[in-house]
């Protein structure tokens, strides 16, 4: 049984050495071949049956080439858009930053060059909350007790009257805003000099309450500016624009709906008259008050 | 066994038409069919291994344009010997097989290098051996030990299921 295994073993040793020669004259055969000359014709008919497959083997490589070339692009460009999306976002984000920069720095200078045109001792302060609900309409500025800061102290923006401070912490105050219910500012209008009190409305709004038979000639349009009497407000601080007339016939009193010359919602940064008020301010405001 | 010849030779060569040029670093591209190879020789013993290597290694020298018969020389003389030897080799372990085809590439190039020179291929062998057959046979050696590897977890998978 032994010596069947063994010639089995034996066969198939002399079997694979048989292969291996085959394959490896024949490879030399094919080398000798090749170097001898181009020109024999075994060369030529090797070269002809070569030749086909090499050209299919090409055609093969290059198509995947293309596709691994295909696939390379389609990736950079993949990548290359999200790059490029992430940098659009940041550039975005960029432009909100130096827009609002620019934003900040236009309010500051104007703020600035207020305090400079107002013949007052003011202190600059910014606005670090808000209470805008119906029964109460308040800011909260950076300003308070270390600042000489005092209750009732005006409050001005660029463009006119905030309103007044009625409460001072320590670091902080809170401003009463002209609109609030409460608050109540004396003032004239600028064209026919009609006085009157400027009070908050309800709704967010302001009316001038006047006597009749003095100020009839009130139109819509008309400038309304502090009149300085009662010492909180200098004078010529503008405080609205007459929007629409409350004609209420014979009545002693009547009402003129302002609208705020100063977008409460929107100031950011105002300036606290901290010093002597009983000054005519109206040369340093733009609208002329 | 004819099927499984066929799939692999051609299929290793069609591989190395296609993927290999995927594959390339630094201008080195893996010799998929010497790995086709040497997996199948392992698997399949000499005469198999040989005639593997010659019919893979003579797709080669067609698709590469040069001396005909160079490689299917080498890549014969690789597969009967691994195929002798296959019996004797614990090839499961990567590290007996990354160092094991690394020794073949080189193994391979030497002796594709010398038959070359029998046939007045003017080329110096440092930087043929720098530049050539001594990165490409590290990269063979990864990525057979990744086909080996691959290849024990799907007959262990094949076990699991029968």
């Amino acid at each position: 049984m032994q010596g069947v295994d063994g010639l089995e073993v034996g066969k198939v040793k002399m079997r694979g050495v048989l292969v291996l020669g085959t394959v490896v004259a024949a490879c030399l055969l094919l080398l000798t071949v090749q170097t001898r000359g181009h020109s024999t014709p075994t060369a030529e008919a090797l070269a002809f049956v070569t030749t086909p497959i090499q050209s299919g083997l090409a055609r093969v490589n290059r198509a995947a080439v293309t596709v691994w070339a295909t696939y390379l692009d389609w990736r950079n460009v993949r990548g290359e858009n999200r790059r490029l999306r992430e940098e659009n976002q940041r550039l975005r984000v960029e432009s909100l930053q130096v827009l609002e920069t620019s934003t900040e720095n236009d309010r500051l200078r104007r703020l600035l060059a207020l305090q400079q045109r107002l013949p007052l001792t003011t202190v600059s302060a910014e606005i670090i909350a808000r209470e805008w609900g119906g029964w109460v309409r308040s800011l909260t500025v950076n300003r308070g007790r270390g600042d000489n800061v005092a209750r009732l102290t005006a409050v001005i923006a660029p463009e006119g009257l905030i309103g007044r401070v009625m409460e001072v912490r320590s670091g902080a105050s809170v401003i009463q805003v002209l609109t609030d219910p409460a608050s109540t500012v004396g003032a004239h209008a600028v064209r026919t000099r009609t006085a009157g009190i400027v009070e908050g409305d309800p709704r967010g709004t302001m009316r001038l309450k006047y006597m009749a038979r003095d100020g009839g000639g009130i139109q819509v349009g008309d400038l309304v500016v502090t009149s300085g009497s009662g010492g909180v407000f200098p004078r010529g601080i503008p405080v609205g624009v007459v929007r629409a007339i409350d004609d209420r016939g014979s009545a002693l009193f009547h009402y003129a709906v302002l609208a705020p010359v100063v977008d409460f919602a929107r100031v950011d940064e105002v300036l606290l008259l901290t010093g002597d008020t009983r000054r005519d301010v109206a040369a340093a405001f733009a609208a002329g008050g | 066994m004819k099927t499984l010849f066929i799939l692999t030779v051609f299929g290793g060569g069609l591989a190395h038409a296609t993927v290999a040029p995927a594959l390339r670093i630094a201008n080195v591209a893996p010799d998929i069919p010497l790995i086709m190879v040497v997996l199948l020789a392992l698997r399949r013993g000499p005469e198999f291994g040989c005639a593997a290597g010659f019919v893979a290694g003579l797709l080669q020298d067609v698709a590469a344009g040069g001396l005909i018969g160079v490689q299917a020389l080498t890549k014969a003389l690789v597969g009967f010997g691994l195929g002798a030897a296959g019996g004797r080799l614990r090839v499961t372990q990567p590290l007996v097989q990354i160092p094991g085809l690394v020794l073949l590439t080189l193994a391979e190039g030497v002796a594709r290098f010398t038959l070359l020179q029998l046939f007045r291929f003017p080329a110096p062998f440092g930087e043929l051996m720098t530049f050539v057959i001594l990165p490409q046979a590290l990269y063979n050696g990864f990525i057979g030990a990744a086909l080996v590897f691959a290849l024990a977890w799907t007959d262990t998978l094949k076990e699991r299921a029968t």
